[in-house]
């Protein structure tokens, strides 16, 4: 129950997964199969850096924006505001949505936005049998979607608990089995759209020590929502490692195992299936809800990401800036570990790594809209894991 | 061919007096603001705007361009809507922190920078609604 509490934390900070600090964890006998070995190490120089990806996650106080809205005779059903979820409940979210949709026996459907949110509600409309156009200002691979983090984290902050419906928890819930259900297709196909990988959680001091108080902060501390312990049944338990069982030079260490999205694959996926599907896109950006009204589809499922921000001027939604790293690709690196709020996991397309920022206080770039990639932040998180590396045994530099 | 000009005479003296009648359809392409304002415009987008969007406005990969496509991704609207979205939504990291003044002049350097042609009245916040985004100069619709 008490690691179970401990992987729920981690997974509740999508795109920043990393421990709880409360829970208290009892050392437990790893058995010869599950001991791991032969780990590559990560070659965490910043001249192998290639790319840095910043963007906003969608976090909505409110949790994701579900309703149903008529503009003119147009039905539009929203789907947003999935803060650090979206890739995680993107098809039990469209699943939801196209449910609405189809009620009105649709010949053709609009999506408009081309995210991961877009994308999922496009193909599951297209299940369901309407022709679909999506319009979007921007392809999949300059999409926000595509500057996160791009993990299974359901759970990543869904809402204050002050403004969250009182059902946010059930429908949740709902998203995160049916996306489950949806996701296993993918897994085991050729080139790893989806893939598992071993997860390391490294730390020079014990995992339950108290944290230092925080810093102070210059806007309230948001209370996210608490989800409650809801899908232990699909959620692999963490394993506490003793230092005779791992090759990593830290005191103290624990590992789980989690699901990762291949951007490149899965999205090129994608959108061939939805192509395939005699799918259309259209480029055009909106500047009002009202245009909507002039499109010749007449039911519409709205995923515009952070930007109802602006175009639909949603109070609520809250930006919360993230930004990865990405380091030239090592296959030969099978897993994915955190240490001093930094956060490494070897992609097909490369070591992404990503500071994480403290774990206590103000949540790391929340209510920041600044999307300029920092490049200095990015040289830090890959010291951090070079000096770690640096005392990797199997790696003495 | 003189007949055509012969008769386009009293044709465009039709349309001059329909056009002092009723107000005539504005449209960006009709001068709707100054060389001196885009170059106050210039000013600020430099300070304010090209961290993101570049000194050429070309953007990035992840940043939207203000030249080629802004001009059909904008078009079919009025300019209060270009207005209200740069005036509540920009600069990025700190929305709404230029005044209605500067943004009225960035407005006009980006229309300038697409080579929208400059007249002598200034842009102000007050009539963008009256003024069409065509993509395209309009052609005077003969009466």
């Amino acid at each position: 129950m008490d690691r179970r509490h401990l992987l729920k934390n981690s997974l509740a900070l999508g795109g920043l997964a990393c421990l709880g600090s409360t829970a208290k964890a009892q050392p437990q006998r790893v058995p010869l199969m599950d001991r791991p070995f032969n780990l590559a190490p990560i070659r965490a120089h910043v001249d192998r850096i290639y790319d840095i990806k910043c963007c906003i996650r969608p976090f909505r106080t409110k949790g994701p924006r579900l309703d149903v809205e008529q503009i003119g005779d147009a039905m539009v059903i929203h789907n947003y505001g999935h803060s650090g979820a979206g890739w995680s409940l993107s098809w039990g979210s469209a699943d939801m949505q196209v449910q609405k949709a189809m009620s009105r026996s649709p010949k053709k459907i609009a999506v408009i936005g081309c995210g991961i949110i877009g994308l999922t509600s496009a193909l599951m409309a297209q299940r369901a049998g309407a022709e679909v156009t999506i319009y979007t200002k921007d392809v999949f691979q300059r999409t926000r979607s595509v500057r996160a983090n791009g993990s299974w984290t359901p759970a990543s902050h869904m809402a204050l608990a002050s403004d969250a419906p009182s059902n946010l928890g059930d429908v949740w819930e709902r998203m995160t089995r049916i996306s489950w259900k949806n996701l296993r297709q993918y897994i085991g196909m050729a080139g790893n759209p989806l893939a598992f990988a071993d997860h390391y959680y490294l730390s020079d001091t014990p995992f339950d020590e108290p944290l230092p108080p925080p810093p102070p902060s210059p806007v309230p501390v948001p209370e996210y929502y608490e989800l409650g312990d809801r899908i232990g049944d699909i959620t692999p338990t963490l394993q506490v490692l003793t230092p005779d069982l791992h090759p990593f030079p830290a005191k103290y260490a624990r590992r789980t195992t989690r699901l990762f999205f291949n951007f490149s694959e899965y999205g090129h996926l994608l959108i061939s299936d939805f192509y395939a599907a005699g799918g259309k896109m259209v480029m055009r950006d909106f500047h009002s809800p009202g245009e909507l009204a002039h499109l010749p589809e007449k039911v519409i499922i709205n995923c515009p990401g952070y930007a109802a921000h602006d175009w639909w001027k949603d109070t609520a939604m809250v930006p919360h800036r993230g930004q990865t790293e990405w380091l030239i690709p090592q296959p030969e690196v099978n897993y994915g570990l955190t240490y001093r709020n930094v956060e490494a996991l070897s992609k097909s397309d490369g070591v992404m790594m990503i500071d994480i920022g403290a774990r206590n206080g103000l949540p790391k770039g929340y209510g920041n809209s600044n999307e300029v990639p920092d490049r200095a932040e990015a040289e830090r998180a890959v010291r951090v894991m070079e000096e770690l590396y640096s005392r990797f045994p199997a790696n003495p530099v | 061919m003189r007949l055509r000009n012969f008769l386009a005479i009293p044709l465009l003296l039709t349309a001059g007096i329909a056009s002092a009648q009723t107000p005539a359809r504005l449209s960006i392409w009709d001068g709707v603001y100054s060389e001196a304002q885009a170059a106050r415009g210039h000013t600020l987008y430099m300070q304010s705007c090209a961290r993101c969007h570049g000194a050429e406005l070309a953007g990035t990969f992840e940043t939207p361009p203000l030249v080629g496509r802004f001009m059909p991704y904008w078009s079919g609207s009025t300019l209060d809507a270009l207005f209200d979205y740069v005036s509540t939504s920009m600069p990025l990291d700190r929305p709404g922190a230029l005044g209605a003044g500067a943004n009225a002049d960035i407005l006009a350097f980006l229309l300038k920078s697409n080579e929208i042609p400059a007249g002598t009245k200034e842009l102000s916040a007050g009539n963008l609604k009256s003024i069409h985004f065509d993509s395209a100069k309009p052609r005077r619709v003969r009466k």
